[in-house]
């Protein structure tokens, strides 16, 4: 760079490299309402529709956006009006109105605060509204918790899909055992139902019923029927069944009624709040869940009538601890632990971490509230962005088995899916959220988490053990946006000095997410539009080229009453930012995009063919072998080679055969069946040769062939021989 | 339930040769075409090693229906055209069990059609083969709805008046119908293909055997017997695929889609060449005694409680003894 610098442009570079502003040039007021210049136009987020607030039901659709619910309504309480202009207006405005409410800490079941906010609307004292509102609520079917995207958000939302995806698990191990112990049962009645105290005279007697007891001697019917009684069920198959029958009765895992309800014992529960508690209890328990495992196994068998003492008795006998039973374990509830970032440390990191690795089933939600932390090892402003937090997930992902999902609150309810296929995983499952509820900023929650994924501080991504064999099947990038650069790019409007339109394409980076919190707004200077000058890039810009010192980085933010100033970063804030990119370019090579070792092999496989090419330039088209093989007839080539057999010799079409027996009623010796049961020729020289014509002019779909005669001597062969041609 | 259990079972499960399915000798006529099919079917058994105490073949009356005799399963000899709701009610009762139903053209097309077309409709899980020899066999050659027009029996000596059923087409013109295959008893390779293609489906399926009678009708198929030409054979990527051997030997083929009911009509009509292989099939269609399903098991003293509660109210009680009202 061989142009000066004026002043302005030397307290820039000042700020950028230091980190201070010469005095005079302080601003009075520190930059604390700057926002960046792509979120301005959304600040005001009551007045837009978009996935929140959430109704939480339960069912399949557990969770549902209220707009969708309000599209739903205005559709079905629509379908009389030949016009749905009004009605459509009045609920966009009680939408609004809902939205504003939750804003301001209103909260509860959606039927209730739907009830708040047109009270709200209606108190204006319009006839129409208050129509089109009575008409609206009785059209609404959906309730469930209104929950909007704020700190509450990631625990009830999580706290939902798993119990969605247990009560139907629990359902389906309850339904098992109730079948289990109504079989077992039904064993031990048919025993005592033929058992000698089972034909007793009394028992007979009110087996009967009192109609016809007076024509009945139940003592002669008892001795008669005794005659027959067996001897019962060997005791130690009794003392198996009735064993087990009560560890399934007492089993404390999932509710399961039985016929005596007041003896049911009463359910473990399975939501913590801590990972150290579930630990504790997942451990008191694992003597009992084995126990039932067992039993389960054995029930199974004994129901079906499979129980073989001698191969089961050994298995079943072998120690308490084995690991026998892992599948039904897995048939039992998961656990639950939502526990926020903040105190996940010491005990109960190392807690968090032996859930994980031990392939305990629990599903463990970690919530960050704030990724703005300063390091505690340097506080010289060092950024440690949502450093805890991709430290669980990159641990998580080493241990290769664990269901991983990282994802800022406000994409929540697009991957519900992946929730709910974590919720479901067989196996330990991590979630890793950021509710954007910092308080670092006026932004509402939902803007920042939405921020911190578009600038790669907080990237959403879901790694599934279970989706296949491989990272390409297993980690899932696409939930980001524009996932194949560096920083997702948008176009801003705005009006300039001279009140026209432009235009400007930006890219939302790293500084731009921590410009809009104030507790950092010391690293930014924003300049007015006077002071900008040709030295100034925007940050991404910045970060591509090599370090330069005549340059001052920036981004474009608004403040001081919507106008749009540059803000210039110091040089901190763009360490931090090269940082998350380098982290987000990790995560980029494991969902296969940029990977570097494709890109290499990739390249050298191109010079290869390049050479390859060069070396023979009149080498055969790469297409010209595929298309040799297709030319071929499929259905000869596939056709078996014939058989090489000796004409002479008699022989059938076994393949053919019917099973009709004729030949076989000729001679068995002679012919015989395979272990299909198709007849074929055993010994051709077990039979004279007129049976073997006889049983080909015999058989129904003319298989047998004679061949030529065994034995030149046997009588009549000319004749023979003229009625096998037919055969040959 | 699981598969630890699944492994257990399987630990003890015995390995079934086709001699463990042989009942009785079989005591249809030497050459008969019933013996194609007890073949087939017992290859099935062991192919599949159903246990024979889990599995019931159930039959009405007619040649065919001496099927269950020569099996070493669970039989039902049923009478004569109820083959299909003794059936019905072995699955309701014991949804566990594999079903077989063998009836003849007799057994099903004549004295048995309402239950035949019902039992189509209610789709319950099991396969039916229908022996179709086209004649009334047992009794010694009387025509049956199949038989051709102008077959000469007993009890049609000028040849009989009236066109034959098609088996196909009815059951393709049922509600819920969602399997149906044709075959012929001189094809074993395919005829046990289809016999296991029908095992495999979920729901009723329905297999019309066309068979030879050498006792009653020894020359009826033999223009087909001894012309591969004159069978077409069905094939698709969703349906029998053809072995090399079969393909070569029979040249007439068609490529069907059993996903394609109205083709399948189409296709089922013809009767020269005479169509074989699987022409529809839909697993989709619910299974009766899934429908049914109570959804919860019931204890013996729910069954009792509930059983008495029914009685009760039409029990006419002796005036010194009649009950306080039930609180309910």
């Amino acid at each position: 760079m061989t142009a000066t610098l004026d002043s302005t442009q030397q307290s820039q570079i000042a700020f950028h490299l230091a980190g201070r502003l010469p005095d005079a040039e302080r601003p009075q007021q520190p930059a604390a309402a700057a926002c960046p210049a792509l979120l301005a136009g959304r600040r005001e987020l009551p007045a837009l529709r978009y996935d929140f607030p959430v109704v939480l039901a339960s069912g399949e659709r557990f969770v549902r956006p209220l707009s969708a619910i309000i599209d739903e309504v205005i559709h079905a309480a629509g379908t009389e009006l030949q016009d749905h202009g009004p009605l459509t207006h009045h609920l966009l405005r009680l939408e609004r109105e809902i939205r504003s409410l939750l804003a301001a800490g209103e909260h509860g079941t959606l039927a209730s605060v739907w009830d708040g906010a047109a009270r709200l609307l209606v108190a204006g004292g319009d006839a129409e509204v208050e129509a089109s509102l009575d008409r609206a609520r009785r059209a609404l079917k959906a309730d469930g918790d209104l929950v909007d995207c704020d700190r509450s958000l990631p625990g009830a939302f999580a706290g939902r899909a798993w119990h969605v995806v247990q009560e139907a698990k629990s359902a389906r191990l309850a339904a098992d055992l109730r079948r289990l112990i109504i079989g077992l049962t039904n064993i031990l009645g048919a025993d005592r139902a033929q058992s000698r105290g089972g034909r007793s005279p009394e028992r007979l007697r009110a087996s009967l019923g009192q109609t016809y007891e007076s024509v009945f001697d139940f003592d002669a019917l008892s001795r008669v029927l005794s005659t027959q009684a067996h001897g019962g069920l060997a005791p130690p198959r009794r003392e198996r069944i009735e064993g087990v029958l009560a560890v399934l009765r007492a089993q404390r895992f999932v509710h399961a009624p039985s016929d005596d309800d007041a003896h049911t014992p009463r359910g473990y529960g399975f939501e913590f709040t801590s990972c150290t508690d579930a630990l504790t209890a997942y451990r008191e328990r694992l003597p009992r869940a084995r126990e039932l495992a067992r039993a389960v196994a054995v029930a199974e068998l004994e129901v079906r009538g499979e129980y073989r003492d001698g191969v089961h008795d050994a298995l079943f006998g072998a120690s308490a601890d084995d690991d026998f039973g892992r599948d039904t374990l897995a048939l039992l509830p998961d656990y639950f632990v939502s526990v926020p970032m903040a105190r996940v440390h010491g005990e109960e990191t190392d807690s968090l971490m032996e859930l994980l690795s031990a392939g305990v089933p629990a599903k463990v939600l970690v919530q960050a509230d704030d990724l703005l932390e300063e390091s505690t090892v340097a506080r010289d402003g060092h950024f440690a962005v949502g450093m805890r937090a991709r430290q669980l997930a990159s641990m998580a992902l080493g241990l290769a088995d664990v269901f991983v999902m990282q994802a800022p609150a406000s994409l929540l309810y697009q991957m519900r899916e992946a929730v709910r296929r974590g919720m479901a995983f067989d196996g330990p499952a991590l979630f890793s959220v950021f509710s954007g509820a910092s308080g670092g900023t006026t932004l509402p929650p939902f803007l920042v988490a939405a921020a911190a994924l578009e600038s790669r501080a907080f990237p959403a991504f879901t790694f599934d053990p279970s989706a296949g064999p491989n990272w390409a099947s297993r980690f899932d990038l696409s939930a980001n946006p524009q996932t194949d650069r560096d920083w997702p790019s948008y176009e801003i409007a705005y009006e300039d000095d001279g009140h026209r339109l432009a235009r400007e394409q930006v890219e939302f980076t790293f500084v731009d997410f921590v410009a809009a919190d104030v507790r950092h707004a010391s690293h930014l200077a924003p300049v007015k539009r006077a002071a900008w000058n040709d030295r100034m890039v925007p940050v991404h810009e910045y970060l591509r080229g090599t370090p330069d010192a005549g340059r001052i980085p920036f981004v474009s933010v608004v403040t001081d009453g919507d106008v749009l100033y540059r803000a210039v970063t110091d040089d901190r804030l763009v360490r931090a930012a090269r940082r998350c990119r380098e982290a987000w370019h990790s995560l980029q090579e494991l969902g296969g995009i940029h990977n570097s070792h494709a890109e290499r092999l990739l390249a050298r496989e191109a010079t290869a063919m390049a050479a390859a090419a060069a070396a023979a330039p009149t080498a055969v088209p790469a297409t010209a072998p595929a298309a040799m093989p297709a030319s071929a007839p499929a259905g000869e080539a596939a056709a078996p080679a014939a058989e090489e057999r000796d004409p002479d010799l008699p022989y059938i079409e076994t393949m053919r055969c019917t099973t009709c027996n004729e030949c076989t009623q000729v001679n068995t010796k002679m012919f015989a069946y395979n272990e299909n049961k198709q007849a074929y020729i055993k010994d051709p020289d077990a039979g004279t040769f007129a049976q073997l014509v006889e049983a080909a002019e015999s058989c129904q779909v003319s298989i047998i062939h004679p061949g030529k005669p065994r034995n030149p001597g046997e009588p009549g062969l000319a004749e023979l021989l003229k009625r096998a041609a037919p055969f040959a | 339930m699981n598969t630890a259990t699944e492994c257990l079972l399987r630990m003890v499960d015995e390995q079934h040769a086709l001699e463990d399915y042989q009942g009785g000798v079989p005591r249809w006529c030497t050459g008969c075409g019933d013996n194609a099919i007890l073949t087939a079917v017992q290859r099935l058994c062991r192919d599949e090693n159903l246990h024979p105490e889990k599995t019931v073949f159930v039959s009405g009356i007619g040649c065919s229906s001496r099927f269950p005799h020569y099996m070493r399963t669970y039989g039902f000899h049923g009478i004569h055209g109820r083959a299909l709701p003794l059936a019905e009610g072995v699955k309701m009762a014991r949804p566990d069990l594999h079903v077989f139903v063998n009836t003849g053209d007799g057994d099903c097309c004549s004295i048995g059609a309402a239950h035949w077309i019902h039992a189509v409709r209610y789709n319950m899980n099991m396969t039916l083969m229908l022996h179709d020899n086209q004649v009334y066999g047992l009794t010694k050659k009387q025509a049956s709805p199949t038989s051709p027009i102008g077959t000469r029996t007993n009890t049609s000596p000028r040849g009989s008046y009236l066109e034959a059923l098609n088996p196909l087409t009815v059951t393709l013109g049922v509600q819920n119908v969602s399997f149906v295959a044709q075959v012929v008893d001189w094809i074993p390779e395919l005829l046990f293909d289809v016999v296991k293609a029908a095992f495999h489906h979920k729901g009723f399926s329905f297999i019309r055997i066309i068979q030879r009678c050498p006792e009653w009708l020894p020359h009826m198929h033999e223009p087909w017997l001894h012309d591969p030409g004159r069978v077409l054979l069905l094939h698709h990527a969703k349906a029998l695929q053809l072995s090399s051997g079969i393909s070569m030997l029979y040249r007439t083929q068609l490529e069907h889609d059993p996903g394609d009911i109205h083709r399948a009509r189409e296709v089922a009509s013809g009767t020269d060449p005479i169509p074989v292989g699987i022409l529809y099939r839909n697993p989709d269609v619910p299974c009766y005694e899934d429908t049914r399903h109570a959804g919860r098991l019931r204890t013996a003293a729910e069954l009792r409680t509930g059983l008495e509660q029914e009685f009760d109210k039409y029990t006419v009680w002796p005036e010194d003894r009649v009950p306080a009202p039930a609180d309910a």
